[in-house]
């Protein structure tokens, strides 16, 4: 091989070891050069669109009007004026509070079960993985199925059990929970995904120690293994509050913001603004506070995960 | 035949290939103390939490598959007998909601668009990512730091509020509406996540091999091909899947960097579906429609799913 490399260039001088490949003339760019597109692309696709929005939230711009005048800070506080915003703001807090309570909770039942399974039932994972390869909008559908008052699993539980149907989708506190329901649905393999990682980390000498000193399955889990695994459970968490707080997906293709404005989330907030109302200063503006809130719960929850440390 | 339980210390049965009862009662070590002696209360508990292990696993299956089969029965069901016929197994099962669906054009114009936009963005993610990815995990260069910057932007910057800038900068530059900038865009919001798994994947990958090569007088270039990408192909493939599903599954950006007119995506042309107002609902071709949008991911899915695991699980504990 080396011989045939020999001849189709002309043979560099051996390196002594793969680091000096840095220190030769042409290879201190290759770096820069490596990593450039990958950058650009990602700074103009992320990055770019923030400062434009920035820029943009600043006029009243509406594509139904000619005139797009410079309003300085006026889109933002005919934002906090309305009660829209506010509303919608709620909406969101709730659901994603609900969200992410149901899903630690379920993330945490689900990985310890899966945590003990024998190799045979090793399958089970595969299922609790599927619901990743549904998209936000094919898991609404299918869930404005299961909570169709017909036909749909819970009602016809409640019928079995000789109680009235309810009518999900049409009771403003219900479609919430059914929004919940199918963000939870969607975004939980990967909760769980990261909580297992953390619990097949556990060194088990700890829990046999504990076994020894006559620790039940329960204060194991309590006292052990929940603490040990507390980097994972702060992503997890992270995780599904920011995928609850900014998808848009589930929410529309469910409820699409109803009854009335009952599930109006941020997210359909910011879309109804921009896509359907035109607003596009306006709709800006939404979109930079999102960015803003979205910005202070991933620094909260940095320092979550470096007081908590990775162990 | 069970394999009898084996006390430490104690010396193990010998193994028989056929064993009569009379054998295995004499070769099957004799169960621990405690359950000799446990009482029948303490029999209970024991099952009663061998049952709290099933109960979670049960529910996990219940949870996860009930939608999908629900889904199913939906879309074998007619539209007129949909509400009249609650069970799971549909009485008259019939497949006409997949022949409506999958003769609509504009089902078959997205299934396409969706089929090469995965694949540009697969190709794209690959081509810029694995560069990058190289750079990060073998060179020692003033940007090396700015990768955890670059991980983390996504996290400060969700799709949803891209949605309305993207959509002003697109239609400035003209290419509204287009499979590339669909393409482009979302390279943009897998790159980081794909380059950081990578650069763990090439880091994996010895050093000492690399060197080896160079010692044989291969360049960078060479050294890559032949020696990095064969061995981290699985990483490859796991990214590749990655970028693919993130095209295929993407709602937001596509509604907001396409229209009507034949150069929707999936997931749109699944929301206008359900959005249209043309009388009575089509509720099995809803239902149709979104499990046929599940399929492609579901064959691969189950090819891939081991890695897929075990990139996700091991990142979570970086």
């Amino acid at each position: 091989m080396s011989s045939r490399i020999g001849r189709r260039r002309r043979r560099r001088p051996a390196a002594q070891s793969a680091s000096q490949m840095t220190m030769v003339g042409q290879g201190k760019i290759y770096p820069y050069v490596f990593s450039a597109p990958g950058l650009m692309l990602v700074g103009a696709v992320l990055a770019l669109p923030v400062l434009y929005a920035a820029y943009l939230s600043l006029f009243d711009s509406n594509l139904l009007r000619v005139e797009q005048p410079f309003v300085g800070l006026a889109n933002y506080t005919t934002l906090f004026s309305e009660g829209q915003f506010w509303a919608a703001l709620g909406k969101s807090a709730t659901f994603v509070f609900g969200a992410t309570a149901l899903g630690q909770i379920l993330a945490v039942v689900f990985a310890f079960a899966l945590n003990r399974v024998v190799r045979r039932l090793r399958f089970l994972r595969a299922i609790a993985i599927l619901p990743y390869i549904v998209s936000g909008i094919a898991a609404a559908v299918m869930f404005r199925i299961v909570f169709n008052r017909e036909i749909g699993p819970p009602n016809q539980l409640l019928v079995a059990l000789g109680l009235e149907p309810l009518s999900w989708l049409a009771s403003p506190s219900l479609a919430m929970v059914a929004i919940i329901v199918a963000q939870v649905w969607a975004d939980l393999p990967l909760c769980i995904l990261i909580v297992l990682g953390g619990l097949q980390t556990i060194n088990s000498e700890h829990l046999d120690a504990a076994s020894v000193d006559g620790a039940t399955g329960w204060s194991r889990a309590k006292y052990i293994s929940l603490p040990m695994i507390m980097p994972q459970l702060v992503l997890s968490t992270m995780f599904m509050s920011y995928a609850s707080l900014t998808q848009l997906s589930t929410v529309l293709g469910l409820t699409g913001g109803g009854p009335g404005t009952a599930t109006q989330t941020l997210p359909l907030e910011l879309y109804r603004t921009a896509f359907l109302e035109f607003e596009y200063g306006r709709a800006m503006a939404i979109a930079i506070l999102l960015f803003a809130i979205n910005a202070c719960l991933a620094t909260f929850y940095i320092r979550l995960q470096r007081k908590y440390g990775v162990q | 035949m069970a394999k009898p339980i084996i006390k430490a210390g104690e010396p193990a049965p010998e193994p028989s290939l056929e064993a009569s009862p009379a054998d295995r009662a004499e070769h099957a070590a004799p169960l621990p103390a405690s359950r000799r002696t446990e009482s029948g209360v303490a029999k209970v508990l024991r099952l009663v939490r061998r049952g709290l292990l099933w109960i979670p696993l049960a529910g996990l299956a219940i949870w996860t598959l009930l939608p999908l089969l629900v889904t199913l029965s939906a879309s074998l069901k007619t539209p007129a007998g949909f509400a009249a016929d609650p069970g799971l197994i549909p009485k008259l099962p019939t497949l006409d909601a997949y022949a409506r669906v999958l003769n609509r054009e504009t089902f078959q114009d997205a299934m396409v668009n969706s089929v090469v936009v995965g694949f540009g963005t697969l190709g794209l993610t690959l081509a810029l990512g694995v560069p990058a990815a190289y750079a990060f995990a073998r060179f020692r260069f003033v940007g090396r730091h700015a990768l955890l910057l670059f991980v983390l932007l996504p996290l400060f910057i969700p799709k949803m509020g891209l949605m309305a800038p993207l959509y002003r900068m697109a239609a400035e530059l003209g290419l509204l509406n287009t499979k590339l900038i669909l393409i482009v865009v979302f390279t943009g919001t897998i790159l980081p996540l794909a380059t950081w798994l990578m650069v763990g994947f090439f880091q994996a990958v010895p050093r000492e091999l690399e060197e080896a090569a160079a010692v044989d007088g291969a360049s960078l270039f060479q050294t890559i091909r032949r020696v990095v990408l064969p061995l981290a192909m699985p990483a490859l493939i796991t990214i590749g899947v990655l970028a693919f599903r993130e095209a295929w599954n993407e709602f937001e950006l596509a509604v907001a960097l396409t229209h009507g007119g034949g150069n929707r995506t999936l997931p749109y042309e699944l929301y206008s579906l359900q959005t249209r107002s043309e009388g009575v609902r089509d509720q099995p071709a809803e239902a149709a429609f979104s499990l046929l949008t599940v399929l492609p991911l579901l064959l691969v899915y189950l090819r891939i799913e081991r890695y897929v695991v075990q990139g996700i699980t091991a990142g979570s504990v970086k």
